[in-house]
C-alpha cells in the first residue's frame, strides 16, 4: 500500500505560515520530482511547482479539508507540468476553464509519489527484462533525454521508444499489483 | 485506488533515486508564495474569450492571448505580451471601477499599480516572465483579483 500523505493537522488556523512552510517542506520534494518526471527543464518545473502554490494560495479561503491538501498539490502539479509539457510541444495551452483540479477530489494515486514506495517500485523495475529495465531507467533518471538518445542509446527504432515505454510501465504497474 | 499515472511512477522512482533533490530556490519561492494571499479577496472566474478579443488592438501576427475572468459584478480582461524577455499586460476593467480604485498587476515576487483610466484600461509594462495576476481594488469593497496565468516567451 503507497503510504499516507495526509499533512499533520496545522496547530494554528488553517494554514497559517507555520502551517504552509510545513506544507512546502513536506510536498516540495514530491512536487519537484512530479514535474520533472514530465521531461520538463528545470525552470519550467520551477514555474509548474509554483503554479501548484499559487492555485493553493488564490483558494486559500475555500480550503474545508486540510487533510486532502498534500495529495491536492501533487495532482495539481501534475496538471500544470501536463499544461507547461504541451505548451512547450506547440499544442498550446489547456482550457484554463477547467484546468485546476477540485480540491475536495484530489487523485489518491498521487500518494505514490513516496521514496518508500519508489523504493519498492525500483524493486519491482529490477525484476523487468531488456529493454524494459534500461528504458524505464532512462526514464526516470534522465527525464529531459529525447526518444532519438534514447534509441541511439538502446539501439531501438526512435518509433518504437513511446509504445516500447507505455509496455514497460503496464508490466511495471502489474508487477507492483502482485503481492510483494 | 486507481492506477498511478505514469509520471507519479516515475516520480517515485526519482524521489528514491536522490539524484535530483528540489533546488532551494524552489522551496524559498514556496514559502513566499503564502504573502501572495489576499484576505478577503474575491476570485474572479475564467470566461472562455474568442481569438484575438481583449483589450489591445493586436497586429495580426502578434496574436497575444486575451484572458477575461468576472466577479462581483467585474469583469476583468487582460492580455499579457512578452516582449524581450518582459511581460507587458494591458488591461480593462468593466464596468469602470470608478474613482480611487487601483489595478495591481502581480507577480511572485514584483508587483505594480496602476490608478485606471476613466474607461477602465490600463497598462503595465516590463514585468518578469512567468507568473501573474491581477487585482482590482475599489474603495468599499473587496479585492477582485484573477486566477494566476502563466506568461512565457
Amino acid at each position: 500500500m503507497p503510504p499516507d500523505i495526509s499533512p499533520r493537522p496545522p496547530s494554528g488556523p488553517p494554514l497559517d505560515r507555520v502551517a504552509w512552510d510545513d506544507l512546502v517542506a513536506r510536498f516540495d520534494g514530491r512536487m519537484w520530482a512530479v514535474a520533472r518526471a514530465f521531461g520538463l527543464s528545470p525552470a519550467d518545473a520551477a514555474d509548474a511547482v509554483q503554479g501548484a502554490w499559487l492555485r493553493l494560495v488564490e483558494g486559500l479561503g475555500a480550503i474545508r479539508d486540510p487533510d486532502r491538501i498534500g495529495a491536492w498539490l501533487i495532482t495539481t502539479t501534475r496538471h500544470e507540468a501536463a499544461r507547461l509539457s504541451r505548451s512547450r510541444a506547440g499544442s498550446g495551452p489547456a482550457d484554463e476553464v477547467a484546468d485546476v483540479p477540485d480540491p475536495s477530489a484530489p487523485d489518491p494515486a498521487a500518494a505514490v509519489v513516496d521514496a518508500d514506495y519508489g523504493r519498492q517500485v525500483w524493486r519491482r523495475l529490477d525484476l523487468l527484462g531488456e529493454p524494459c529495465r534500461s528504458l524505464l531507467r532512462l526514464c526516470a533518471l534522465h527525464p529531459e533525454a529525447r526518444y532519438a538518445q534514447i534509441a541511439l542509446r538502446l539501439e531501438l527504432p526512435v518509433g518504437s521508444i513511446g509504445p516500447t515505454r507505455a509496455r514497460c510501465l503496464s508490466r511495471l504497474r502489474a508487477l507492483l499489483e502482485e503481492p510483494s | 485506488m486507481t492506477a498511478p499515472a505514469d509520471e507519479y511512477l516515475l516520480a517515485a522512482l526519482r524521489i528514491a533515486a536522490g539524484t535530483d533533490p528540489v533546488p532551494d530556490r524552489v522551496s524559498a519561492d514556496a514559502r513566499s508564495v503564502f504573502a501572495l494571499h489576499l484576505p478577503g479577496g474575491i476570485a474572479a472566474v475564467p470566461l472562455a474569450t474568442a481569438a484575438g478579443e481583449g483589450a489591445r488592438s493586436a497586429q495580426p501576427h502578434e496574436r497575444p492571448r486575451a484572458h477575461r475572468y468576472a466577479a462581483a459584478g467585474l469583469t476583468i480582461d487582460i492580455e499579457p505580451v512578452v516582449a524581450a524577455g518582459r511581460v507587458d499586460v494591458a488591461g480593462q476593467i468593466s464596468p469602470a471601477p470608478g474613482a480611487g480604485s487601483l489595478v495591481e498587476v502581480r507577480t511572485p515576487h514584483v508587483s505594480d499599480s496602476r490608478v485606471p483610466s476613466e474607461g477602465g484600461r490600463f497598462v503595465v509594462t516590463g514585468l518578469p516572465a512567468g507568473w501573474i495576476s491581477v487585482v482590482c481594488h475599489r474603495p468599499g469593497h473587496p479585492p477582485v483579483f484573477t486566477r494566476w496565468t502563466h506568461v512565457r516567451p
